[in-house]
């Protein structure tokens, strides 16, 4: 299997660029993976019955599992070489065993900073029913002159 | 036919007065129970589907960082509790969960976080967080309770600052009637 790596310079990006979207689908396996993954055993996240319990239709995805998507929405894009500075984001609805959710987002701002090359980043997290996590994050990248 | 479920640990429960009282008071510095390794890292990229050679490549990553760095979405899962120790009681490490409030049960709402440097392989984390806000009671399409709004502070064992997270969780309880 071939993977393309992208790697985007801070000089090479305009407010209003687009964010390439990524999808990924999450079936059943996914949301217990994702529990084992990162060691959070809430029963939201692997009980179907307490999800029930809680007013949820099913097990859901936790924060690290949409914080984990909403960077690499950012670094499939920008590149290995990006420093996440900051993310913030909204859980509106939950991602639930059986969606698909997909990253979309654009260039806010590119700005330079205490010496670093900045730029915020718009993302939302949609699933098949609509939006349910937006997001902001600002990264930091080297400029081209630098890797040359 | 009802389908059980074990309540899976502890909570504490009193009134919106009670949690009030614990606004502001830091709680305790918890050391990671994990230290950040590669097998963790791989199991959550696979998870992710993320390729980032930061995470999978070494000469990438030494040539980018000076080595593996951990994905910034895993900051929380260092300093989780493991589910049975052999002289630590059932507990939680994050002052969110030892809130005395009514509702049984909990939501994350939202997260903003700052990182300030990689963490890499052999690093080891410790985290002080505190409660910062709690609202009055609010209503929700999933039930009744509080939003809580706590600050976590997380350093490498250097005391080198990491991260600073402030979290957003509703506690609540589902009505009968809803």
């Amino acid at each position: 299997m071939t993977r393309t790596i992208n790697f985007k310079y801070w000089d090479e990006i305009k407010e209003g660029d687009t964010v390439t979207p990524v999808k990924m689908d999450v079936p059943f396996e996914r949301v217990i993976l994702d529990a084992a993954a990162t060691q959070d055993y809430f029963p939201g996240h692997h009980n179907p019955a307490y999800a029930k319990h809680q007013g949820q239709k099913a097990i859901y995805l936790n924060t690290m599992a949409i914080e984990g998507f909403i960077d690499r929405v950012s670094t499939d894009w920008a590149g290995p070489h990006t420093f996440i500075r900051k993310r913030k984001m909204q859980m509106r609805s939950s991602i639930y065993a059986g969606d698909s959710m997909t990253g979309e987002g654009k260039v806010e701002k590119c700005y330079s900073e205490d010496g670093r090359n900045l730029v915020d980043l718009s993302i939302v997290i949609s699933t098949q029913d609509g939006p349910c996590v937006p997001a902001s994050v600002t990264i930091e990248l080297p400029r081209k002159a630098e890797a040359s | 036919m009802t389908e059980e479920f074990k309540v899976p640990f502890p909570m504490e429960f009193g009134d919106y007065e009670d949690a009030l009282k614990m606004v502001g008071e830091p709680g305790p510095r918890v050391v990671a129970e994990f230290s950040v390794n590669w097998e963790m890292i791989k199991i959550y990229c696979s998870m992710e589907e993320d390729g980032n050679p930061s995470f999978w490549d070494e000469d990438y990553a030494r040539k980018q960082w000076g080595g593996i760095v951990a994905p910034t979405g895993l900051l929380l899962s260092w300093a989780m509790r493991l589910q049975w120790h052999p002289d630590k009681e059932l507990d939680h490490y994050f002052v969110a969960m030892k809130v005395p409030l009514p509702g049984d049960t909990l939501i994350n709402v939202g997260t903003t976080t700052e990182f300030h440097r990689h963490l890499f392989l052999g690093d080891r984390i410790s985290v002080e967080d505190r409660l910062i806000s709690i609202t009055e009671v609010k209503k929700t399409r999933l039930g009744i309770g509080h939003f809580l709004t706590t600050e976590a502070m997380f350093h490498n064992q250097k005391e080198e600052l990491i991260a600073v997270q402030t979290n957003e969780l509703f506690r609540y309880y589902v009505p009968e009637t809803k």
